[in-house]
């Protein structure tokens, strides 16, 4: 469609990919110019662009200026032009499209000829082959020998796209954000992530986290897939776990116990079993660094327990290739693969931190990881025994892994809250009191057992042989934590017939 | 954007397939029980059948499943056998 002119060009000033401003004048300035009004969205505009990337050459070189102005921005329409192959002046035109509307623009792409007097003396809609070439033609005029054509190739015509400028408010934020680069999208598309929002890895933030440390540091090769982890990498998982620089050596520490031998990630990584990784920290750092080990301290609502948990499983899914579905192959898996990271309360618990008993001194900060599963609660708030109580907690032990499934062949971590630690406390009893006490009072005579699944030493047992839930008091691990108010401690399920061991490290 | 990927991302050739072991008599098979549960039921019927196409067998016992096998056990394999059956899980 051509439109008969003479109407004046209207002036503008916009921003060109070569860097500066190019206003209408300097286009102008020498003789005619050719001014292509686009848009990336638009196919027709990407075809054009590229039909009239040699054109838009011989035309410069015959001293008619041709810029594309694209409705916008800057980095997207250098992106476009350079994949159009389109080498002329590309200028940039900011919403709300001010310029588009002067020129009273219905679509894209819309070509005009602007003539050395200042008016359009041509307007070519969509694309258009014989109008581009009389387009040309005109503008060529003043010159000597015959006008380039542009390509001939199918199809002559074609419809473009409506013009930002026509747009109401809310169609072009919808497509604004469609369009524009989404930093956190692309971390899922990347699969940096456990299923939520990370934080993106960037040089900078991984820099802040790794310090002074060699980047290039090895800690190991993480099962099940063996990726090595670099200091980098890890404080990569560590970024987009979302912790603070600080929490870093607590990281550190924790993937060295994981990734000790004794540990069997492997197995752990890969099992049917829900297993996770559960990051118990003790001594200063659990104060210095703003670990909660009060209320909810098995829940939501602290940045330091959550991310130092979530970088580690970031490095074993991510780093070491164990992601759920792939070769993580848990039937359900458990809540806390997601992060699991808890304080030990040592200002209100009545006995030796979990550390200590694991050989370390009070002043040093140590993390353990055990391999468990979820933590079910344990209410108890009428037991005024320690004997009772001692009772009530076992019991409620006694169904872990499955029901029969005596002796249990593992250990059985308990979180005692303050209040139901604080009824040991003032019994006098020990923390090895309160195990060997456990130990006895949960046994049932084998015959009880024999239904479902069940131990070959159920199986092999006299009938009223006491089997007790568990092989020594040792496999009984006790920690403190939990809100001052409330009786509800809590047990965890087990990680069996992995030989996955406790390990404790020092945080450097 | 430029990101620091958590990804290990070096290239790892396969290990190529070994060439399909034929006939099987007289080939040497090992058995591979990890100790997984019922793991040797499985091996005992595979045992069977490979006992009557010909081949000898030996079996071989990893300490526990969930743990990669010592490496004595691979030499034994290895030194003693033309193929190997592993009776993976339960």
């Amino acid at each position: 469609m051509i439109e008969d002119a003479p109407i004046a060009a209207a002036p503008f000033e916009l921003a060109s990919v070569s860097g500066g401003v190019v206003s209408l004048g300097d286009l102008t300035a020498a003789g005619s110019a050719v001014v292509l009004f686009v848009t990336e969205e638009c196919p027709t505009c990407a075809m054009t662009l590229r039909r009239l990337s040699r054109t838009a050459q011989e035309l410069a070189e015959a001293g008619i200026q041709v810029a594309a102005v694209f409705e916008d921005p800057l980095e997207v329409a250098a992106r476009t032009a350079r994949r159009a192959g389109f080498r002329a002046t590309v200028l940039s035109e900011p919403a709300p499209y001010e310029v588009s509307a002067a020129y009273e623009l219905q679509s894209v792409p819309t070509t005009l000829l602007v003539n050395s007097a200042g008016n359009v003396a041509r307007r070519v809609i969509g694309w258009d082959r014989d109008r581009l070439d009389e387009l040309i033609e005109e503008a060529w005029a003043p010159s000597a020998g015959s006008p380039p054509r542009v390509v001939a190739d199918d199809p002559p015509r074609k419809p473009g796209c409506a013009a930002k400028s026509t747009y109401d408010a809310e169609t072009l934020a919808a497509l604004d954000g469609a369009g524009s680069y989404d930093e956190l999208e692309e971390m899922f598309e990347r699969g940096w992530s456990d299923g939520l929002p990370v934080i993106p890895p960037t040089p900078e933030r991984v820099q802040a986290m790794l310090g002074a440390r060699e980047a290039s540091t090895s800690l190991g090769q993480v099962p099940p897939a063996m990726g090595e982890a670099t200091l980098q990498r890890l404080a990569a998982c560590a970024v987009l776990a979302g912790c603070r620089p600080e929490y870093f050596p607590v990281v550190i520490a924790a993937a060295v116990a994981a990734l000790e031998p004794a540990f069997n990630l492997n197995a752990q990584a890969v099992t049917t079993q829900p297993a996770g990784q559960l990051v118990i920290l003790n001594g200063p750092a659990r104060e210095t660094l703003g670990l909660n080990a009060s209320i909810g301290a098995l829940g939501p609502g602290n940045r330091a327990n959550l991310t130092i948990g979530r970088a580690l499983r970031l490095m074993v899914s991510l780093t070491g290739g164990g992601y759920p579905g792939r070769m993580d192959r848990a039937t359900l898996g458990h809540p806390g693969k997601i992060g699991f990271c808890l304080a030990e309360d040592e200002r209100v618990s009545p006995w030796e931190p979990l550390h200590v008993e694991r050989g370390f001194e009070p002043d040093q900060s140590v993390v353990t990881l055990i391999a468990c599963d979820a933590p079910m609660s344990i209410s108890d708030h009428r037991s005024l025994t320690p004997e009772e109580l001692t009772r009530v907690l076992g019991w409620a032990a006694a169904a872990t892994w499955s029901p029969n499934w005596w002796p249990l062949g593992g250990t059985s971590l308990f979180v005692i809250c303050p209040e139901h630690a604080a009824l040991f406390g003032e019994a006098g009893w020990s923390k090895q009191r309160v195990r060997e006490e456990m130990f006895e009072a949960v046994q049932r005579p084998a015959h009880k057992l024999r239904w479902g699944e069940t131990t070959p030493q159920v199986q092999a047992a006299p009938e009223f042989e006491a089997i007790k839930k568990w092989d020594s008091p040792d496999d009984i691990v006790l920690v403190v934590a939990g809100g001052e108010a409330g009786r509800y401690s809590a047990v965890f399920g087990p990680c069996l017939g992995l030989q996955a061991e406790i390990v404790s490290k020092e945080v450097a | 954007m430029n990101y620091v990927s958590p990804f290990d991302d070096r290239h790892r050739e396969a290990e190529p397939l070994a060439p399909r072991q034929t006939p099987l008599l007289g080939a040497r098979v090992a058995l591979l029980d990890i100790n997984k549960r019922r793991g040797d039921e499985f091996l005992d019927r595979v045992e069977q059948r490979l006992l009557d196409h010909g081949a000898h067998t030996f079996r071989v016992v990893k300490e526990i499943f969930s743990k990669p096998a010592d490496p004595e056990i691979i030499r034994r394999i290895a030194g003693r056998g033309d193929l190997t059956v592993e009776a993976l899980a339960d």
